[in-house]
């Protein structure tokens, strides 16, 4: 299996001086294709962080990162090389599901394909094939307002399959759900991790959500360790 | 994708409100071109609907329309006399307010010589000219009266014999034309209770000089003023002649002020309509610049509310003239629908509206142009906020 995201030596400093701030330190994992990984830690341990480096957001202080292998940070890349980068090997679930209000189900998956360059009626094609792959296809001309909670986190999850990323980040996802509707979030992204061999890496701070990652880290004060399995963590 | 058109169609209502907003403002200002320039349409008219190459007025004064003039009803005679003259017609105006259809008007009484004198109506739609010497108008249909209706002015009563429309002032008062001997009559007569007031003041100055009551009164009919004045004198040249050698023959030897029709434009559109312009061109900017606040505001308050779905957008990377064109193409539609709006709405008023307007094709578009201008300008306080919205922003709860 090769490695759709590395991670060597990351550390992240706010400020300088007396007032400088690590929020990571010495940060090394790596996450494989169709591998399942959960990110656990504490408010303030430093997850957002580090999902914002990983994003290319935020540039780390030192330390490398690759996705797919290649570098994503000194390269010489311009803000638009960024962006395609972005749009074409990450995908994104949030918290708040944040699916764009004015557009309906179908169009919130099929915008990101065709900021990708994707045709007006191939994006739709496979849109259509998403929804039928999350169950929600008879949603497909709704507005994020009229969709349930679960409905919406699909629907954000079909947005972020669009392009076939390798590595699909996601922050959070089953916080704005209840058990039962986040339990299904979860298995639905490891399905996803299985069948199209997408890296998923998932920050959490619900331990209840992560029965059955792959790889479990733990987060504490900028410091990654590895949780020796799922299940211990989630004790 | 066309997310402007996506949010503009999820919220068609907003947007909708929106327009008819800024639209009214925006009828405001074409309504304002429109004041303005009805006023200067009205104002040349009356002086282009005379069809005369010199205005004759008192010496030293800038009449008749922007100051009063009063010259000797006869001077029209010496003035036709004139080498080069060709028609000399005497002429009266003077502003009115009376009581006509049972409401309180004002409006402006033009006395000229039925008898092929020149000034006389134009633009009459019903009706006939004023042919018979005395008690007969023709009237704007702005007045409310109705063709053969029996007006009365002063002690006597004038029949209706000709509409005009649109026959207005530089202020935008109806028109009522009489003949000469009419307009001098309303003009100048006193009721009874008036005269003998009069009478009686003019009989107490003479006793305050010394005389007895009997030679006062034997003095009285010297004081009384002649009614036989007029504001000017039309002039018609030959074809050929010098209106220079005209005018300086009769600034020489008849000591009146004599001004070609420009200079008699000029003079209303620097004096009458002058301040009228100001005021009106500062109010037109005005606003104009409070529009394109507005729809600044609006807009920046449309692209705050998407604040998130913009840093979601830019977080799943859409470049950065995604979210730009979004913001511009709304800030276009709302100021292009704006002005459709307000362009609709003034063809609606236009008939209905109390003034003359007059709308000049190439200042509408002027004005549309300035808006769209504005309207771009408008929007790059949005883009620029949201063009610094950070990807992070999209992260989080």
């Amino acid at each position: 299996m090769a490695a759709a995201v590395e991670v060597a030596a990351l550390s992240k400093i706010f400020g300088s001086g007396d007032l400088a701030v690590h929020a990571l330190t010495d940060i090394n994992f790596s996450v494989q294709e169709g591998e399942l990984a959960a990110l656990l830690g504490p408010s303030g341990s430093g997850k957002s962080t580090l999902l914002l480096c990983i994003s290319l957001i935020l540039e780390p202080t030192q330390g490398r990162i690759a996705i797919n292998g290649k570098a994503i940070y000194d390269n010489g890349w311009t803000g638009l090389d960024v962006r395609r980068f972005r749009r074409e090997n990450i995908g994104f679930i949030f918290q708040a599901h944040n699916l764009i209000p004015f557009l309906t189900a179908q169009d919130n998956i099929a915008l990101s394909m065709q900021l990708n360059g994707v045709s007006t009626r191939e994006s739709m094609r496979r849109t259509g094939e998403l929804l039928r792959y999350l169950e929600i296809a008879h949603r497909g001309d709704s507005f994020p307002a009229s969709l349930s909670g679960g409905e919406q986190q699909r629907v954000a999850i079909g947005r972020a399959l669009a392009n076939e990323p390798r590595l699909i980040l996601a922050d959070e996802p089953t916080a704005a759900l209840d058990t039962d509707r986040g339990g299904k979030v979860m298995a639905l992204l490891k399905r996803i991790a299985r069948e199209r061999r997408s890296a998923v890496i998932t920050v959490t701070h619900d331990k209840r959500m992560i029965q059955g990652f792959d790889t479990v880290y733990q987060l504490n004060d900028g410091r990654l360790a590895l949780a020796p399995t799922a299940e211990a963590a989630a004790v | 994708m066309d997310l402007a058109a996506k949010d503009i169609r999820r919220h068609v209502g907003k947007f909708v409100a929106t327009i008819v907003g800024v639209g009214l403002l925006l009828t405001i200002v074409l309504v304002m071109n429109g004041i303005y320039q009805g006023n200067i349409a009205d104002g040349v008219w009356l002086i282009d609907n005379t069809a005369t190459d010199l205005w004759v007025v008192e010496r030293g004064r800038g009449g008749p329309f922007n100051e009063s003039s009063r010259i000797p009803g006869d001077s029209y005679k010496s003035i036709a006399a004139t080498p080069g003259v060709e028609r000399a017609s005497p002429f009266i105006v003077y502003a009115a307010q009376r009581e006509i259809g049972g409401a309180n008007q004002q409006f402006t009484i033009i006395g000229y010589d039925v008898m092929g004198g020149l000034g006389g109506p134009g633009r009459i739609v019903r009706g006939r000219r004023i042919e018979a010497p005395h008690y007969e108008m023709v009237a704007d249909e702005r007045l409310g009266v109705r063709l053969h209706d029996a007006i009365a002015l002063g002690s006597r009563t004038y029949k209706v014999v000709g509409i005009t429309r649109a026959a207005v002032d530089s202020g935008g008062n109806p028109l009522v034309y009489l003949s000469l001997p009419d307009a001098q009559e309303v003009l100048y007569l006193q009721d009874n209770e008036a005269m003998r007031a009069a009478r009686i003041a003019n009989q107490r100055r003479l006793e305050r000089t010394g005389l007895t009551p009997d030679q006062a009164a034997k003095l009285l009919p010297a004081l009384a003023g002649s009614t036989d004045t007029i504001n000017a004198v039309l002039v018609k040249l030959i074809p050929g002649t010098s209106p220079q050698q005209v005018r300086q023959h009769i600034q020489d030897w008849l000591y009146l002020n004599v001004y070609t029709t420009d200079e008699e434009r000029d003079l209303m559109l620097e004096g009458r309509l002058k301040r009228m312009s100001a005021v009106l061109g500062l109010f037109r900017s005005l606003l104009v610049v409070v529009s394109i606040v507005i729809i600044a505001l609006i807009i920046y308050v449309l692209t705050i509310e998407k604040i998130k779905s913009i840093a979601t957008l830019k977080l799943i990377g859409a470049p950065n003239w995604v979210i730009v064109r979004m913001i511009l193409e709304q800030s276009l539609v709302l100021t292009i629908l704006a002005f459709v709006f307000a362009y609709g709405m003034v063809q609606v008023i236009k008939e209905r509206f109390p003034r003359t307007l007059v709308f000049l094709p190439e200042e509408t578009t002027l004005t549309f142009g300035v808006m769209l201008v504005g309207g771009l300008i408008a929007s790059l306080m949005a883009i620029w906020h949201a063009l610094r919205t950070p990807p992070s922003l999209a992260l989080g709860g």
